[in-house]
């Protein structure tokens, strides 16, 4: 049994149908590749075929999964057929760090903790507050206001058998310079840290460094890889900073950038990391050959060294 | 015949489902790049979808809406300032749907965002300096009935809402010098036959947006209804199908992707079934002057989706 299970995050837009029984007709109506990314029944399938047997979905799906399903059960029940489990879901917890908003940041965080049990998950990755540009920089008080609302959340996922992981991104008002300042506010039992390797290192953390002091709140990964580590205020703070206007990339494949991902797998090891990882393909014009070059370059280069 | 110079609608971008490449449709570079293109195929004039989604979760290089306009281009003449650049000339018409707020149970919720959002889009759409505001009266009947599984009994209530909203549009558009059109989707609360009561309950200032492939799904004839409602007519959209609904597929969910038999609802213009030659012929005969915009929706390949709608246009003009 592996130490370490694969997942993908959920970055596929939206997926119009459950399943196309007339797949072969749909594809000559006008011969082009949209049949084979329009359907959940193959998206799962090209998961499953390329060793990836988790899914972590976004609340930005709901919209359509929903209609599409019915509920999350009958979602998981489709994926688990084709041999993908739902493994949680992202949480943005909006103006956490805002007192007034308290209430609402904790009722939001429950409503996402009852949807990933609905869906079977386990793992609630969640953003602490929005984007910089407009709210930072935040005041001490209001980097502890959002440790409250994260401890609040988590103890109402943890007693569901939820854990919520910490996900800093680049561009938000928690950053560089109050980022550890949160996660040593918040309560170690309630809540836990996702690393997204390619966004702390985007932001300014040294990706092993970082492993090797938090690696006792490590409850899972966001695993992508960068070429852009250590960007400045003026780009982190800018307004939209996530899409880039010249098309950008920050996030590439593992093993497609410049993060020291061996060097990571060899601190796994060393601390005996067990659990799902997610890896996550945003910014790739084909998701598809993301995961299949993923599957390599895991399988050669990073399962060797601790699987 | 000669149609009066057709508007193209962005809409052709097909933003939202999946595909390979659609990462690019959230960057500035691709539509800055997109504009000449539509330019060189001979389109001067464009049509945009308000959509405010892109607001959220900072996506504001797609050009759909005023926070993303000004975001990246400082205000809405900063916009028209590079479309100009670029080889386009204005911008024909705005479109809303109001799908994105039919997310819950309460009415209130949705009928005050989507007043609040369609405000503001009406507002970009006098600001870019275009003639028509094409609004859809009602999300997907489906996604309704999902979340008021009792719409049936309250149909009435949400005719009264909806009429309230749209007059009150209606009322800044003429102060706004734009032209505000009803869209009839097929899919609506409010389309195919169920459109004419609630046109009737508005003010004569609302004019009607034929869509010739809704009308197709919905088996109404293009040519009967033009015929029938020429006097009321404000916008025409050329848009083009092979599916005609003859279930109930425009009161599921997802009525754009039929469930059980999966098609391509929207054709490119010319590969469907609908008669737009035969169509452009009759507005001539009818003397409509009004604003004609052709629309791609759905398409699979947007550059031969622009490339095939110019070489019908070539066709019908010629």
């Amino acid at each position: 049994m592996s130490n370490i299970r694969y997942a993908n995050m959920c970055h596929w837009k939206t997926i119009p149908y459950r399943q196309i029984g007339n797949f072969r007709e749909f594809y000559y109506e006008d011969k082009t590749n949209s049949a084979y990314y329009s359907d959940w029944d193959s998206i799962l399938k090209y998961q499953s075929a390329l060793g990836f047997g988790g899914i972590e979905i976004a609340p930005w799906d709901l919209a359509d999964i929903l209609p599409l399903f019915g509920s999350p059960e009958n979602f998981t029940a489709f994926a688990k057929e084709r041999g993908v489990e739902v493994i949680g879901m992202f949480h943005g917890a909006h103006a956490s760090h805002a007192a007034d908003h308290f209430d609402e940041a904790v009722r939001a965080g429950r409503e996402a903790v009852d949807t990933i049990v609905r869906f079977g998950g386990t793992y609630m990755n969640t953003c602490p507050t929005q984007n910089y540009f407009g709210t930072g920089p935040l005041t001490r008080e209001e980097v502890q206001q959002c440790a409250k609302t994260m401890n609040a959340i988590g103890e109402y996922a943890t007693d569901h058998g939820v854990k919520i992981g910490l996900h800093n991104e680049f561009f938000c008002a928690i950053n560089r310079e109050n980022h550890r300042e949160l996660i040593e506010s918040t309560d170690p039992k309630l809540v836990h840290y996702c690393i997204d390797t390619a966004q702390i290192s985007i932001m300014g953390e040294d990706l092993l460094t970082f492993y090797s002091d938090y690696y006792d709140r490590i409850s899972t990964f966001h695993l992508k890889d960068t070429a852009s580590a250590k960007q400045p205020d003026a780009v982190r703070y800018a307004q939209d900073p996530e899409i880039a206007d010249d098309g950008h990339r920050w996030f590439w494949e593992p093993g497609m950038g410049e993060l020291d991902l061996k060097g990571l797998y060899r601190l796994l090891k060393e601390h005996r990391f067990t659990g799902w990882m997610s890896i996550e393909y945003d910014g790739s014009p084909d998701l598809l050959a993301s995961m299949a070059l993923t599957r390599y370059y895991l399988d050669n280069e990073l399962r060797p060294i601790y699987d | 015949m000669t149609l009066p110079s057709p508007a193209i609608s962005l809409d052709l971008i097909n933003r939202h489902n999946q595909e390979p490449n659609r990462n690019r449709y959230e960057s500035r570079y691709f539509w800055e790049e997109l504009y000449p293109l539509l330019a060189a195929a001979g389109f001067s004039a464009i049509e945009i979808p308000y959509e405010p989604v892109w607001q959220f979760g900072g996506r504001s290089g797609v050009p759909f809406n005023r926070y993303c306009v000004n975001t990246k281009y400082g205000d809405a003449a900063g916009y028209r300032a590079k479309l100009a650049e670029c080889g386009i000339a204005r911008v024909a018409g705005i479109t809303f749907d109001p799908n994105l707020f039919m997310r819950n149970d309460n009415l209130d919720f949705f009928f005050g965002a989507s007043g609040h959002f369609a405000g503001e889009a009406l507002a970009h759409a006098a600001d870019l300096g275009a003639d028509y505001f094409a609004i859809s009266p009602s999300p997907f009947y489906g996604r309704v009935a999902q979340y008021h599984p009792d719409i049936e009994s309250k149909r009435d209530l949400f005719a009264e809402r909806t009429v309230a909203l749209i007059s009150g549009l209606a009322a800044k558009a003429e102060e706004l010098g734009v032209s505000l059109v009803l869209r009839g989707e097929y899919w609506s609360l409010f389309g195919g036959d169920r459109q004419p009561p609630l046109l009737a309950a508005l003010p004569a200032s609302v004019k009607l947006d034929v869509d010739t492939a809704n009308l197709f799904v919905a088996g109404i004839s293009a040519g009967d209804f033009l015929r029938a409602n020429i006097a009321r007519v404000g916008c025409v959209h050329l848009t083009d199908s092979a599916f005609v609904d003859d279930g109930a597929v425009w009161q599921t969910a997802n009525p754009e992707h039929p469930a059980g038999r999966a098609t391509q609802v929207f054709r490119d213009p010319g590969t469907g079934a609908v008669d737009l030659a035969g169509i452009a012929k009759l507005l001539g005969q009818l003397g409509y002057t009004g604003p004609v915009t052709v629309s791609a929706r759905q398409t699979r390949d947007p550059f031969r989706a622009l490339l095939r709608i110019r070489a019908l246009l070539n066709q019908i003009q010629n």
